[in-house]
């Protein structure tokens, strides 16, 4: 099982502000295909995500998780309100929360706080089919692509390393990272998973 | 054809070995259909069975997958149980594990983690199951894995949190246990085997029994596009086989399962059928070779007998075969019998007709001369004598001639008869022609041929009436007696021939016993014969010539030519003695030739008035080449015809008067003149001179020597010259010797003269000289 981000990238330069640079990452699949299904991380040392930011909501509805895959900051309160005429029995077992809400309706509402960052794989233990993600960031620069395989963000310029995530990716914590130094002027990159 | 080039020494052994070796070939047709049709039958029975087996197998083989998946679901969907899985707690996860083996009867159950970490019993294939999740393929939840020579089938559940965080795996060994319990689902004891790659990728049995072979690669390699059964040669035989390839983790073969079913055993409910087959078969041309050699001996055995008698006719032994039946067999054989009947009977006639006259029935001459010679040499033993008779009848040929032939035969038939009857102590011949021959023997009384001649005589002295025809005959009998007259058969019948010639010279109707006076003259007789043929080879004739006067004219007119013949040791020897003899063998028509070509050769030198005379035997005169021969000496010679005359006498005419003119007219025809010699003697008949005007005619000297003495002799030559003179032919006298008969010739008119009075015959030099003295006497 051997998956790597193969940089092929291209850097920008750019006469910037003083202290950030935007970041561009594109991702692909293994088959070339964009890259939907993932969420991207830069983690810049001394930068700290806010908490406070919110609200945050993964809502049951017409037995999916909704959104799929939520980004939320360390410590952020996620509610889980349960839209659905069905009761829902979500749980996790993902190290950086472990929870457990048993049935409930719609007239109960549950929200868990994410103290740790990590990737928290949510399931439903009544509808198999049922699966979301959290993921907890501890870096503010942390986006889901965009359909076009894309996230964008302003990063100070200096070293910085770049963490994906993404359920294609066959690697322990379904993530890869790699060390990168942001120029002032910008970078901007494409990364292909590889099987 | 192989068949046509065996021999065979009989037809039996050939019907029988070609409808047995029939039969056999079509047995062995049949046989070899019937093995086809068993394979064929024992191949699709075994094909639906391993097909069958193989089907069941599959279901199973799912089957046991749903089943163990199902136990294995109810573990991985339990929420403590995902719990402990993602919290990492081994000993639940161990004692759940536990749980699930004794539930589900599977002896491995263990989890994979994704880490790689193995939890539950397990044991060398812990690195290789870690792997396996990795390496399935997507949806793939079965796969067989493949551990040294150990085949495993691990099913895969994988637990849901709800991404996969470990995977249940249920490991089953497929070995010989496993093996044995598919077999036992079949209904026909085939073989399960788990095939795997060996080091080098060939196939092998996982327990060892099948070894790597090219056979088994192909199959397992056909295995996925075919469901078709194969043959497979195996060390322990051939069989019929089917292989299923089991799927490995990411689909790769790594094992396969072989059924198989050996093909003696598929063939071998067909054994009893196949030695039903084989005894039938056997049995079959045992019962075929001894029928059709029965047959073979039924056709065969009166056709040997038919070859036995045909060789014993072959050397002579007349045979019969017995008819049976009335097939073409029995035709052949009644045929075969009517021939032989016919050949032994027409050899018994062939030997009659050999010995026998086919006319009287008497034996022939072959059988007298044979009877003759036993006759002599058992009377030369005994002391006895032996008689011949020889007989010949007096005038058969005028009764032949007068009567016609079959009245001739039957004279002949009844003189037979009339002989057999008469001698009854003796043995009767024909010899041919109208001659017979009586042979006596034993002791019989020495008056006895002399009686019996004498009775021969009488009776047949007596008419005799034959085919209503009153024939008077008469006969001849010559007797000589043996030893004393001949001690060998030929000189005996000879002596007896000589007899007969004495008897029938003294005036027929009589016998003569042999003397040794008559053979004496029969052997000069011969000598004669022998010393003229000589004296024509050696030249020892010449001719004389005598002349012939003309009166009127008073000159030499011609010559006669004569033959003389000057013998080396008896000096000259006279016509008289010579010519009877050259006429009996027939010479007297060779010396005719040389006489006729040297007298014309002569007068050819002679003047042209002077004629040459050539006397002609009647013999000669029939002669077929006669005339050729006239006209060969006159070409040769140069001479006209008109100075050849050619002398004939009456006795020409006796053999056919109409040939004879007919010649005389061509001969005239030619030129040649005609003149009858010695006329007035013998038959003379007036009417020859009637029926041909003849040149010249000759009056006998028997008249000529006695003219002058006796008044009816000059009477005769009178008529006789004005006869010729009115039918206006010239005569010449012979043998005129004095003046007296000259006169009165020349006054009877006579128109030549011949005779020492003239001249003798003179040598042909002497001519010149006679014909000038001629002139000189005429001046």
């Amino acid at each position: 099982m051997h998956c790597r981000i193969l940089p092929s990238l291209a850097a920008l330069c750019c006469p910037a502000a003083a202290y950030a640079a935007p970041v561009t990452i594109d991702l692909r699949g293994p088959d070339g295909a964009v890259l939907t299904d993932a969420v991207v991380m830069v983690e810049v040392p001394g930068a700290r995500a806010d908490a406070l930011r919110g609200p945050f909501v993964m809502e049951q509805k017409a037995i999916a998780f909704q959104p799929h895959v939520l980004v939320v900051p360390v410590g952020a309160s996620v509610s889980f309100p349960n839209r659905d005429t069905v009761r829902h029995h979500v749980y996790s077992f993902s190290k950086a929360k472990k929870f457990d809400l048993k049935l409930y309706g719609r007239e109960d509402q549950r929200s868990i706080v994410f103290g740790t960052a990590g990737i928290v794989m949510l399931g439903c233990n009544i509808h198999d089919s049922m699966s979301g993600v959290i993921v907890v960031s501890a870096t503010p620069y942390a986006a889901k692509v965009n359909g076009a395989g894309r996230v964008t963000f302003d990063v100070p310029a200096g070293s910085a390393t770049v963490r994906v995530w993404s359920p294609s990716i066959r690697a322990a914590g379904n993530s890869l990272s790699q060390s990168i130094t942001i120029p002032s002027a910008g970078f901007a990159t494409t990364y292909t998973i590889r099987r | 054809m192989g068949l046509r080039r065996l021999r065979f020494r009989t037809l039996g052994r050939k019907l029988a070995i070609l409808y047995a070796g029939l039969f056999a070939l079509t047995l062995a047709l049949l046989g070899v259909t019937a093995q086809a049709l068993i394979r064929s039958h024992a191949r699709a029975s075994v094909q639906a069975e391993l097909a069958a087996s193989g089907s069941v197998y599959d279901g199973l083989w799912s089957l046991r997958a749903k089943t163990l998946t199902a136990s294995a679901d109810v573990v991985t969907r339990d929420f403590g149980f995902r719990a402990a899985v993602a919290s990492g707690d081994r000993q639940t996860i161990a004692s759940a594990l536990a749980t699930l083996s004794t539930r589900a009867g599977v002896e491995r159950v263990m989890l994979v983690e994704p880490d790689g970490a193995v939890i539950g019993a397990t044991d060398a294939l812990g690195p290789l199951l870690a792997s396996l999740p990795g390496r399935l393929q997507a949806g793939q939840r079965d796969a067989v894995i493949v551990s040294g020579a150990r085949v495993y089938r691990a099913i895969v559940t994988p637990v849901l949190a709800p991404m996969e965080i470990g995977w249940v795996m249920f490991v089953i060994p497929l070995d010989a246990k496993e093996m044995r319990g598919l077999e036992r689902l079949s209904a026909i004891p085939l073989t399960a085997t788990m095939l795997r790659r060996d080091a080098a990728g060939h196939w092998v049995a996982a327990d060892g029994s099948v070894r790597a072979n090219a056979d088994l690669d192909r199959l397992v390699a056909t295995s996925h596009t075919t469901r078709a059964l194969a043959m497979l040669s195996l060390p322990s035989g051939a069989a019929y086989a089917l292989v299923k390839p089991l799927a490995g983790a990411g689909g790769d073969d790594r094992a396969a399962l072989l059924i198989r079913y050996p093909l003696s055993a598929a063939l071998a409910p067909y054994l009893p059928l196949q030695i039903g087959l084989g005894l039938t078969g056997l049995a079959g041309i045992i019962a075929m070779m001894f029928a059709s050699f029965r047959l073979a001996r039924s056709i065969g055995r009166p056709i040997a007998a038919l070859d036995a008698a045909a060789r014993a006719l072959e050397e002579g032994a007349r045979t019969e075969v017995a008819v049976e039946g009335d097939d073409e067999i029995a035709r052949l054989a009644s045929s075969f019998n009517r021939m032989s009947a016919g050949i032994v009977e027409r050899e018994h006639r062939i030997t009659h007709l050999a010995f026998h006259d086919s006319l009287t029935g008497l034996p022939n001459r072959v059988a007298f001369r044979q009877a003759l010679d036993q006759a002599l040499g058992r009377g030369l033993r005994a002391g006895e004598q032996v008689a011949v008779l020889c007989l010949d009848l007096d005038g058969f040929k005028g009764v032949n001639d007068t009567l016609g032939h079959p009245i001739g035969d039957a004279l002949l038939r009844d003189i037979g008869a009339i002989l057999a009857g008469l001698v009854t102590d003796g043995l009767v011949s024909r010899l041919g022609g109208d001659e017979y021959a009586v042979i006596l023997q034993g002791r019989f009384d020495p008056d006895r041929p002399r009686v019996l001649a004498q009775a021969i005589l009488d009776r047949i002295g007596q008419p005799m009436l034959t085919e209503g025809h009153q024939i008077a005959t008469g006969c001849s009998i010559g007797i000589a007696i043996g030893p004393g007259d001949g001690a060998d058969p030929d000189a005996l019948l000879k002596n007896a021939d000589l007899a007969l010639y004495g008897a029938k010279r003294d005036g027929r109707g009589v016998f003569r016993f042999f003397e040794a006076a008559l053979d004496a003259a029969a052997r000069q007789r011969r000598q004669l014969e022998l010393d003229l043929r000589e004296a024509l080879r050696s030249g020892q004739f010449r001719l004389n010539f005598q002349p012939i006067f003309d009166l009127k004219a008073n000159r030499i007119g011609g010559f006669e030519a004569l033959l003389r013949w000057q013998h080396p040791t008896r000096g000259e020897v006279g016509p008289t003695e010579f010519i009877p003899v050259a006429e009996d063998t027939g010479l007297i028509v060779s010396i005719g030739e040389w006489v006729l070509h040297e007298a014309c050769r002569h007068a050819a030198a002679w003047p042209d008035h002077v004629r040459v005379a050539v006397n002609v035997s009647p013999l000669q005169f029939r002669s077929s080449g006669f005339e050729t021969m006239i006209f060969q000496a006159l070409a040769r010679s140069g001479l006209a015809p008109n100075r050849l005359e050619v002398e004939i006498t009456e006795s020409v005419f006796l053999e056919g008067a109409d040939t004879v003119l007919n010649l005389l007219h061509r001969l005239r025809a030619m030129g040649i003149r005609i003149a009858l010699d010695d006329f007035g003697t013998g038959y003379s008949s007036l009417s020859y001179l009637r029926s041909f005007p003849f040149d010249k005619i000759k009056i006998d000297r028997s008249f000529v020597t006695s003219v002058a003495d006796d008044a009816s002799s000059a009477a005769i030559i009178r008529a006789i010259v004005d006869l010729a003179g009115a039918l206006h032919m010239e005569t010449t006298a012979e043998g005129v010797e004095d003046g007296d008969q000259l006169a009165r010739l020349r006054g009877q008119g006579c128109g030549s003269i011949q005779g020492y009075f003239f001249s003798r015959p003179v040598e042909s030099d002497a001519v010149g000289g006679l014909l000038k003295q001629s002139f000189s006497q005429a001046a």
